[in-house]
């Protein structure tokens, strides 16, 4: 069989047009970078953790972990079965389905809190509904949890499905054919396979609703969430001021590449 | 015993069935092209696929409707479908947790050094071993098999077909094996079935359905290449006398004087002479010939002959040492005979 890679390729160091694409993403990666850089160095150590410690941000940072722990598991207990079924049919239907699901990715996150406004709202018919039985839909971590979720969850269906999918049917029907149930079938052979997956649109989830923000502000100002603290922060008291903030959120995304390449299913790779 | 009964499956591009089967405690080869319905025939018995209409039972239990997991169907797979989570005994464990049922396979399967090992580790070979140690600790009522030495290398399909031949007949319940590999299913089956287009063409022994096949795409499927048409030219007792061009065959069947037939006389049953040996005293079933090429199949040669008295060429397979005893090549020539009962009439 034929080499699927070229050793010539791998072994020939010379300047060709291969070295001309790195330099030229080499100038993207640079603008990645330096501003990260540049926002770690900016102040010392000690000014950024004397920071972390005032009132306003351990409260930020606290609802943020609240809310987006709570936005993960809401998009779990509805998003994986929603994947497994994706993974498990065909046709027209899986279609329009999916794209659905893919909908709150590629809509602005603003229009999103927009939409969500027109259903949970406090004149809507859900909102007041929520709010005459104690529940406030908006300016609560009810209302932060309701925007995370809308623009998370689909990161847990559509990692999850692919997760699915490359789960082989015949295992499935190698299991059941052993005399083993659907709900067996699941819980030994599908869902240890297709776990890393799993675990990784979790992730990826929980890392995109601790970084929501145009949704949450229109949802729910009050309690603040780190995004909007930075936000509230910057225009009030200067960018300096927003740092300690941005810092944790910064380590909270280097964390999660860290937990997608340990699972080893990196959907974004 | 397995009964299917007027079985049916319609698809966007292609139907299946009816389809009409009984499988004794035998093996039954089911052979056919890609595409056939091979598979779809294996996922209705099992219950992966909804037939649209149609009954399957099983030792007189009627299985229609009933989910996969309720029907005591063994299934092996063409990779094996092993768990890769699981180590090998994890594998057959989870079927059967009695670990002496677990070593009894492994012994019988000769995979006891593998048990720990996980399934991406192993060979082909040993993989599909493992395969069908699970399926069988499962004791099931049927065993299915969906071409599981297709992907392996030839010595080690050869070995693996002899001892499945082996274990197959110890077994005692129905075995439908799907290939479309002509010497698998002979050397398997008791009974081959050919499939064509979702529907099944002929079902008998692998060697009625070689020699004597029902219709010419079986004659084709099985390798015989020799089918011409011929004119019934005498009826006498319970043979007719064929005549191809000036060459005459008898055949040991019976047709109408004057009926124009298809006949086909497989290339293994044709024999290959020197140009003055060979034939009858009559001068039937014999013909003069001339080597048009020859090509090496394995350990044997498959020679086409042009006949000088008729338009057609016959093929015919030769073995060491007949062909090097006959000092042939292309151009070479030399005279064929065919006894009466290889020559077949289509029906």
């Amino acid at each position: 069989m034929l080499p699927a890679k070229s050793r010539t390729n791998a072994t020939v160091g010379r300047f060709d047009w291969l070295t001309v694409a790195f330099l030229l993403g080499a100038v993207l990666l640079c603008y990645y970078l330096v501003p990260l850089l540049a926002l770690v160095l900016s102040q010392p150590p000690g000014v950024v953790i004397q920071r972390l410690t005032r009132p306003t941000v351990v409260s930020a940072a606290t609802t943020s972990l609240t809310a987006s722990i709570t936005s993960a598991a809401i998009a779990s207990l509805f998003g994986l079965p929603l994947a497994y079924w994706l993974a498990r049919v065909d046709g027209r239907v899986k279609t329009i389905v999916t794209a659905v699901v893919v909908l709150p990715l590629v809509l602005p996150p603003i229009v999103s809190g927009m939409v969500l406004l027109t259903v949970v709202g406090p004149n809507t018919f859900l909102g007041g509904l929520a709010a005459a039985n104690g529940l406030q839909l908006t300016r609560s971590v009810a209302g932060i949890v309701l925007a995370q979720t809308f623009v998370a969850s689909p990161f847990v269906v559509v990692t999850a499905k692919a997760a699915f999918e490359s789960v082989d049917r015949s295992l499935e029907y190698a299991s059941q054919s052993l005399g083993k149930s659907r709900l067996t079938t699941f819980r030994r052979v599908t869902l240890p396979l297709a776990w890393p997956g799993i675990l990784a649109g979790i992730t990826l989830a929980f890392a995109r609703a601790i970084g929501e923000f145009g949704a949450t502000i229109m949802l729910a100002y009050y309690p603040r969430t780190m995004p909007v603290q930075i936000w509230v922060s910057f225009t009030t008291l200067g960018l300096e001021n927003a740092f300690p903030v941005a810092v944790i959120l910064v380590g909270i995304a280097v964390a999660t590449l860290v937990v997608l390449n340990v699972l080893g299913t990196n959907p974004l790779e | 015993m397995l009964d299917v009964t007027s079985l049916t499956k319609t698809y966007d591009t292609f139907d299946f069935g009816p389809v009409d089967l009984t499988v004794d405690d035998e093996v039954l080869s089911i052979l056919g092209p890609s595409g056939s319905g091979k598979t779809t025939l294996l996922s209705l018995i099992a219950g992966i696929v909804d037939p649209d209409e149609g009954s399957i039972s099983l030792n007189g239990d009627h299985l229609d409707g009933r989910p996969l997991q309720e029907r005591r169907t063994g299934l092996v797979f063409q990779d094996g479908a092993l768990f890769p989570h699981m180590t090998a005994r994890e594998n057959i464990g989870y079927a059967a947790t009695d670990r002496d049922r677990i070593a009894e396979f492994a012994s019988l399967l000769e995979i006891t050094d593998v048990l720990d090992r996980r399934p991406p580790t192993l060979s082909g070979g040993e993989q599909q071993r493992v395969a069908l140690a699970r399926t069988l600790a499962a004791d099931p009522d049927l065993l299915l098999l969906d071409e599981p030495l297709a992907s392996l290398d030839a010595p080690i399909r050869r070995r693996l077909r002899r001892e499945l031949h082996t274990l197959f007949t110890s077994l005692e319940i129905p075995v439908i094996y799907v290939t479309h590999d002509q010497r698998t299913a002979t050397a398997l089956g008791d009974r081959t079935a050919i499939v064509r287009d979702g529907a099944i063409e002929q079902v008998g022994s692998p060697m009625t359905v070689i020699n004597r096949p029902a219709t010419q795409f079986v004659a084709k499927f099985t390798g015989n290449e020799n089918l011409f048409d011929a004119t019934v030219v005498e009826q006498r007792e319970d043979t007719s006398l064929l005549r191809v061009g000036n060459v005459r065959l008898r055949a040991t069947t019976t047709a109408a004087v004057g009926a124009t037939v298809t006949l086909c006389i497989h290339p293994s049953r044709i024999q290959i002479h020197a140009p003055n040996e060979g034939g009858d005293l009559y001068g039937e079933n014999m013909a003069s010939g001339t080597i048009d090429r020859w090509l090496t199949e394995g350990n044997e040669y498959r020679v086409d002959v042009e006949l000088d008295d008729a338009p057609i060429t016959l093929t015919t397979t030769v073995r060491p040492p007949s062909f090097d005893q006959l000092p042939l090549e292309a151009g070479s020539s030399v005279r064929v005979t065919m006894p009466p009962d290889t020559i077949h009439l289509l029906s």
